[in-house]
């Protein structure tokens, strides 16, 4: 039987004894292909106190912000199209499925190729790889909307607006919260490739330079950063956002 | 004010058979059958709910306004019952007043799933009534409410009557009893197609005015 509640300090275990088992490692082998965690962080202080990190690290998150917004957008829209009609559905699925199929760097090189190494084949690459996996999610969620909530809003004349907004969002809330989770996971990974094959800014393309020069500790170091934002808008933003999520989520179930 | 022509060619539905009835102001109707047999789905045709459109089965005087009291309260669950009246038209000062009018005065920051079913169903009564009916549609208004509860709806319901009597009223019910004290028409569905049968009730000393003040 697993019950009860975990005591506060297992968070701080797994991630402790990382850093020591890598600090030790990077004690006995003393090569520069593993830095110890003091080099790192001094080559991440350095970075940051020269600007240079804030400068990759916010072109990098503008990055993430655009593409995420527009994908999103792109695929609500579509989503709620495809649950809406059926026809529409079943006229796109396939071409869902081969999106759903198609490897994100396929995209990202045949866009670089046709459109040149610029900024909008960078966010339209990563915006394609995302928009399919949100229209998928928004789909599952616009098929699930309740029919006497659709029945009512008729009989009292709500407006396309008041439908939208009043009946149909607090729905598709935890269908868009999911598409948003999965959207920042994917979408920041393939920002890192899109910056590290196309671009002369990020963090990705940092990492490539550092690769280029094998410079482990500087790779170490971004890469510490960026998993540091990211989990700063993971707990930050995500969740306190999700814990709302699942009141309405409660409040659906009383109400079914 | 609404005239129902099923049944001819132009009104062909799966459920419903021959329906032919006119409303007038201040009808009151109840809907009796056996269930199954259509009676929502007759008051969903009124309401323009056909599952396909049914062209001329239903005519509406122009500006006739519907209030459609559905069985469960179809609230929106997660905005307040303020809300919920602001998106039928009704102001933050009506809203008070038509709570207040259902015996809700001072839920209006409550959200429908804080309240009980019989609260919800009268909360639902009061959208229907923000709307300024002329007809008021309610479908098995005092199922699964307890006795009292049941009670205190009717009671409701003939008071609102007796204050606007030029509304019309078709009420769906399985209770006899609630046909004698709201209704002066009653329409019978029954067998599949279903075929509407109407009797006028002679209004024996016009059904005990009920004289409860809101």
């Amino acid at each position: 039987m697993i019950s009860g509640v975990p005591p506060r300090w297992a968070y701080w275990v797994a991630l402790p004894v990382l850093v020591l088992v890598w600090a030790g490692l990077a004690g006995t082998l003393g090569s520069p292909l593993l830095p110890s965690p003091l080099s790192v962080l001094s080559t991440l202080v350095e970075a940051a106190g020269a600007g240079e990190l804030w400068h990759h690290l916010g072109i990098t998150l503008y990055r993430v912000a655009i593409s995420f917004c527009l994908a999103m957008a792109l695929g609500t829209v579509l989503g709620l199209w495809m649950g809406r009609s059926p026809l529409a559905s079943a006229v796109l699925d396939p071409l869902l499925v081969l999106m759903l199929n198609l490897p994100a760097l396929v995209t990202i090189i045949l866009l670089y190729v046709w459109m040149g190494l610029v900024e909008p084949a960078a966010i339209l690459a990563v915006v394609i790889n995302k928009v399919p996996n949100v229209a998928v999610t928004v789909r599952e969620g616009a098929r699930s909307l309740d029919p006497k909530l659709e029945q009512m809003a008729r009989v009292y004349h709500f407006t396309g607006w008041q439908r939208l907004w009043h009946v149909w969002t607090p729905q598709l809330f935890p269908y868009l919260m999911a598409a948003t989770r999965g959207g920042l996971a994917l979408i920041w990974k393939i920002v890192l490739v899109v910056e590290l094959l196309g671009r002369s800014d990020g963090i990705g393309f940092q990492l490539h330079m550092a690769f280029q020069v094998f410079d482990v500790a500087a790779i170490l170091a971004y890469s510490l950063a960026f998993i540091a934002v990211v989990q700063v808008i993971e707990l930050g933003l995500l969740q306190p956002i999700e814990r709302r999520a699942s009141r309405w989520r409660r409040l659906e179930l009383s109400h079914a | 004010m609404l005239e129902l022509t099923l049944g001819q060619r132009n009104g062909y539905h799966p459920v419903l058979g021959q329906v032919q009835a006119t409303v007038h102001r201040g009808d009151r109707i109840c809907l009796l059958g056996p269930s199954g047999v259509g009676k929502t789905t007759l008051l969903n045709v009124i309401a323009g709910l056909g599952r396909q459109a049914l062209p001329g089965a239903v005519r509406l005087e122009p500006g006739i306004r519907l209030g459609y009291l559905f069985q469960e309260h179809r609230l929106l669950p997660w905005r307040s019952l303020f809300q919920n009246l602001a998106l039928v038209g009704a102001d933050r000062e009506r809203a008070v007043y038509l709570l207040a009018q259902v015996g809700l005065a001072g839920y209006g920051h409550y959200r429908p799933d804080q309240l009980s079913l019989g609260m919800a169903r009268r909360a639902a009564l009061a959208r229907c009534l923000a709307v300024e009916p002329d007809v008021l549609l309610l479908d098995e208004p005092f199922a699964s409410l307890d006795r009292p509860r049941a009670d205190e709806l009717r009671q409701l319901i003939l008071a609102l009557l007796d204050r606007h009597p030029q509304m019309a009223m078709i009420c769906v019910t399985h209770d006899a009893r609630d046909a004698h004290q709201l209704a002066n028409q009653l329409w019978y569905l029954s067998g599949r197609p279903a075929q509407l049968t109407r009797e006028t009730l002679v209004t024996e000393a016009a059904p005990a005015p009920s004289r409860v003040s809101l």
